[in-house]
């Protein structure tokens, strides 16, 4: 199936619908919203290309997200991800997620975002992912 | 579930790809307009810009046409969660304006449908955007 993968294309096998939401809202983004580096990585296939899509910002494998994790964590103080809706897609093996973002700079105020999400998974990981802002981008690069 | 689907996967892709963008890039504003109920509500997430309305959603149709002489989308990507009556999309966005300055635009839009006596139509449409909003 590597050869052929393509984002939501075809030759994927289907994963019961709970799984899409539970990876993202139960692993990933509960991963995130409690620095859990690990929890969150574990969501990530090795070569994941993660692109922050209103910047152009493209994070190429997992030890280029994980820097960008390290960074985001160690530059805010609080995080919190919620009020989701999905887009849940077994037959493309993708799920969509907009949400709400709200989060706390070290020492500044509390900022509000309406994100969204685009997830396309390769067997059960996400292997591409591309993040939409409502504001400056969160996701910078970190140092590899 | 928000609203009750009605419309198969494939009628899913077919109303927004085909019933909207399709309308949307021949500036058919009837065609457009019918694909929306008339309370929905559409919202360009990464501009924090709110339409109410079918008369608000009109007006911004009505100055997006007049902004561009072509408008293209192309290259779609649907994700598609039929239980829930909900689609999304990426696509390129092509805009051309009178003086041939090009636009393009990675976009992806999220629609949720509901079942209505003139059949499933958009109640809620969000957009975020990779660049400046044109749907003012």
């Amino acid at each position: 199936m590597s050869e052929s993968w393509s984002e939501g294309g075809p030759g994927q096998t289907p994963l019961p619908y709970p799984v899409y939401v539970d990876i993202v809202t139960k692993r990933y983004f509960d991963g995130v919203d409690n620095k859990h580096m690990d929890k969150v990585l574990d969501c990530f296939t090795p070569d994941a290309i993660l692109t922050e899509v209103t910047s152009n910002t493209v994070h190429k494998g997992r030890e280029a997200i994980r820097a960008m994790f390290v960074k985001l964590f160690s530059d805010f103080e609080s995080i919190w991800h919620g009020n989701f809706v999905h887009t849940a897609d077994p037959e493309a093996n993708a799920i969509c997620s907009q949400f709400t973002v709200l989060i706390t700079p070290n020492g500044g105020e509390e900022l509000r975002y309406e994100n969204c999400n685009r997830f396309y998974l390769k067997d059960r990981l996400f292997h591409r992912v591309y993040v939409y802002m409502s504001g400056d981008n969160l996701l910078k690069e970190g140092d590899v | 579930m928000q609203y009750e689907p009605t419309l198969s996967r494939a009628d899913l892709i077919d109303f927004a790809l085909n019933k909207y963008f399709a309308r949307v890039d021949a500036k058919d504003m009837d065609a457009v307009l019918d694909c929306f109920h008339d309370t929905a509500l559409f919202c360009v997430q990464t501009a924090f810009t709110r339409h109410s309305g079918k008369s608000e959603i009109a007006r911004m149709f009505e100055d997006f046409f007049a902004s561009y002489k072509t408008i293209i989308h192309r290259d779609f990507t649907c994700t598609v969660d039929e239980a829930n009556g909900r689609i999304t999309a990426c696509f390129t966005a092509e805009l051309h304006d009178h003086e041939g300055q090009v636009t393009l635009l990675e976009n992806t839009n999220f629609w949720r449908l509901r079942p209505g006596p003139d059949g499933a139509k958009f109640q809620e449409v969000y957009v975020y955007m990779s660049g400046a909003n044109p749907l003012v």
